[in-house]
């Protein structure tokens, strides 16, 4: 990955832009890389991997958390994280779930999406008004709206009755692609463009990269910051009600974990948890390999909770990964001073 | 209470106000609380003021108020734990397979070290791999728990039914003060030497205060928050300890949510999330607090459930107040 020749072009032209751009380029590459060869060792070792249904569900899979997970490094990109997408997610999924059995399915998504959005933009108003951090907040709210939704269930289980036809958003399918993940990538490029093209996304960054000075150019800190947590908000329970249309039955204990589910697959895509830059296609990546890895356990009998111990090394490992890309970072650039 | 006199003021390193009403309470808001609820909860509930419920609830503040005198000062050095459930949940599977064949006295003595090595081990990824604390410790309760998880071969519960191990989760002193209890004092005023008489302690507010400053100095910043976490998983597993003598069984998901009730406690007790100050008796007033509000919530017949939100809801609201709180001491 580092070629003479664009190891040259990125001496000569250096700037903190070209090195993030370039490690950027680089990382999401190693994470398709690693994928990759995940993919094809599964391929070989665990027979009844590599077949249709299994890659589709596998997608499917990834999807979800992909879908979560790029909102998490929209919300990293910016300098904070929400530790309460697994509990949203699970209360979307409770919200569609109960609405199907009265109103029609547009509307119970709606409902479910705009409870998300709710949460999220609760969530972003208490930390930028009341200049609480981000972490404490989110973690208080992953507690309450657990709370809620066992609430709301009374610790029962919820089904899909009527409307059956909800439970195409996860096995239809458009061109011979799983929903879910026409889904995801519908998310990927709105979220793309609202990245790299709009002021919106910029800003955002701007926030990530040095809040001094965001402020002094007059960016509005607390707005964007509450747009960003409601949108973390919304993909999260976009997620809730792909979670839903999957199992058709949902209770308040599903979702647990998932916060860091989503902070993995944004670190291990290459989203620093400095800030300042959002690695999209690397999130989606990462979603992906940790699906194959989940996967391709389960089809070899491996116990869950191995893939627990999985996940944890794997962010720690993603984590190590970030730190010495930070310490490249600001070694380059005393370098240059 | 002159105890709690030193400490606020060695802390809060305020110049004494005038005895007013708002600054008294401002500065023993968490210890005025926890009076009014008490009062209100005795006046109005016969069965609040049995000996067995008060027996209870300092029972039940000990398992998160023990763990909330280690992180207190883990918060004071400007890192979080939350990996505590999932070492929790460990050491009392780790207890459970001990016991047997080891006796209690060993087996506490086992359970407190590994509790001290997991923790070294949390401290050594925090600062050697430079992870941010939160993160990292996330990461390591999700491995705790697969371990305890694989270790049990699921969420297994696994009885322990050792009648001189159980007196230590059931046993009280002179019929009212449960032993976990007793031990909870001596954790914290042991925690409290640490942090307002120990040269560690200086260390300790030093670099929760300013981590540049602290390394400028010359202290040794990692070493330090080593420590800290070395001191959160013995306090850990001191409280897995009593936990597992009380259930009398263990399981991986014996502590699920515990992380968050012990930072809720700190916070509630106003210790700053910021670093550099804290509270032992902040902390200590806080578990109590908690114990006694859920305590209220069962006696009241309110859905178990409900302790998620109002523990979410507190843990928000304790930030508020520590905020209005410094603001009207600054005024």
């Amino acid at each position: 990955m580092s070629n003479p020749p664009e190891l040259l072009n990125f001496r000569a032209i250096f700037s903190i832009a070209n090195a993030t751009r370039f490690i950027q380029v680089a990382e999401s590459l190693g994470v398709f890389a690693l994928l990759l060869i995940v993919v094809i060792s599964a391929s070989i070792i665990a027979p009844g991997f590599f077949t249709y249904t299994n890659l589709t569900n596998t997608l499917i899979i990834a999807s979800i958390t992909a879908v979560t997970g790029l909102g998490m490094t929209f919300a990293i990109a910016m300098g904070g994280f929400d530790l309460s997408v697994g509990s949203v997610q699970v209360l979307t999924a409770i919200v569609v779930t109960s609405l199907l059995s009265v109103i029609d399915p547009p509307l119970a998504i709606l409902g479910a999406l705009l409870t998300g959005l709710a949460l999220g933009l609760l969530n972003g108003a208490l930390i930028s008004k009341l200049r609480l951090p981000a972490f404490v907040v989110t973690f208080g709210m992953m507690s309450i709206v657990r709370g809620v939704a066992l609430l709301v269930t009374q610790g029962q289980s919820v089904m899909v009755t009527k409307h059956i036809e909800f439970g195409l958003l996860n096995n239809g399918k458009i061109l011979g692609l799983p929903v879910p993940f026409i889904i995801m990538m519908i998310v990927f490029v709105v979220l793309s463009a609202l990245l790299k093209h709009t002021p919106f996304g910029r800003h955002a960054c701007a926030i990530g990269g040095n809040r001094g000075a965001a402020i002094v150019s007059g960016v509005s800190i607390d707005r964007v910051t509450i747009a960003v947590f409601g949108l973390v908000g919304v993909t999260a329970a976009i997620s809730g009600v792909m979670l839903s249309s999957q199992l058709m039955i949902v209770d308040a204990t599903l979702g647990t974990g998932f916060e860091l589910q989503a902070i993995t697959v944004s670190v291990l895509g290459g989203t620093s948890l400095s800030g300042g830059h959002g690695n999209l296609v690397g999130t989606v990546f990462a979603a992906l390999l940790l699906a194959t890895i989940a996967s391709a356990l389960n089809i070899l009998k491996v116990v869950s909770f191995y893939q627990y111990l999985a996940l944890g090394i794997l962010l720690i490992f993603a984590l190590a990964i970030d730190t010495a890309r930070r310490a490249f970072i600001a070694k380059s650039l005393l370098s240059r001073a | 209470m002159d105890l709690s006199e030193t400490a606020n003021r060695k802390i809060d390193g305020q110049p004494s106000y005038g005895i007013s009403l708002l600054s008294f309470l401002t500065r023993y808001y968490i210890q005025s609380l926890l009076v009014v609820s008490v009062v209100i909860l005795g006046a109005v509930n016969p069965y609040f003021r049995t000996m067995a419920n008060l027996e209870n609830i300092l029972l039940q503040a000990s398992f998160a108020g023990i763990g909330a005198a280690g992180m207190t000062l883990l918060i004071v050095s400007g890192a979080f734990d939350l990996s505590v459930a999932g070492l929790l949940g460990l050491s009392g599977v780790l207890i459970s397979e001990l016991l047997p064949s080891l006796g209690v006295v060993l087996t506490v003595v086992a359970a407190l070290s590994f509790g001290v090595l997991l923790g070294l081990l949390n401290g050594l990824v925090v600062t050697k791999l430079r992870i941010p604390a939160f993160i990292a410790t996330l990461g390591m309760m999700n491995v705790y728990l697969a371990l305890a998880f694989i270790w049990t071969q699921g969420s297994r519960v696994i009885s322990v039914s050792d009648p001189d191990f159980n007196i230590l989760g059931t046993g009280t002193l002179i019929g009212v003060l449960p032993i976990p209890f007793l031990v909870m004092i001596i954790a914290y005023l042991v925690c409290y030497g640490i942090l307002n008489r120990s040269v560690y302690g200086r260390c300790l507010r030093a670099v929760g205060s300013s981590e540049i400053a602290a390394r400028t100095a010359g202290l040794p910043v990692d070493l330090i928050r080593i420590l800290a976490f070395a001191i959160v998983g013995g306090c850990t597993a001191l409280a897995g300890v009593f936990l597992t003598a009380e259930l009398s069984s263990a399981s991986a998901i014996m502590a699920t949510g515990y992380e968050l009730t012990v930072i809720a406690v700190v916070v509630i007790g106003g210790t700053s999330l910021k670093g550099g100050e804290g509270t032992l008796f902040g902390s200590f007033t806080g578990a109590l607090f908690f114990a006694v509000i859920s305590s209220a919530l069962n006696i009241l017949n309110v859905a178990a459930y409900w302790q998620y939100v109002v523990t979410g809801v507190f843990l928000i609201s304790a930030l508020g107040v520590q905020a209005l709180r410094s603001y009207i001491l600054v005024e």
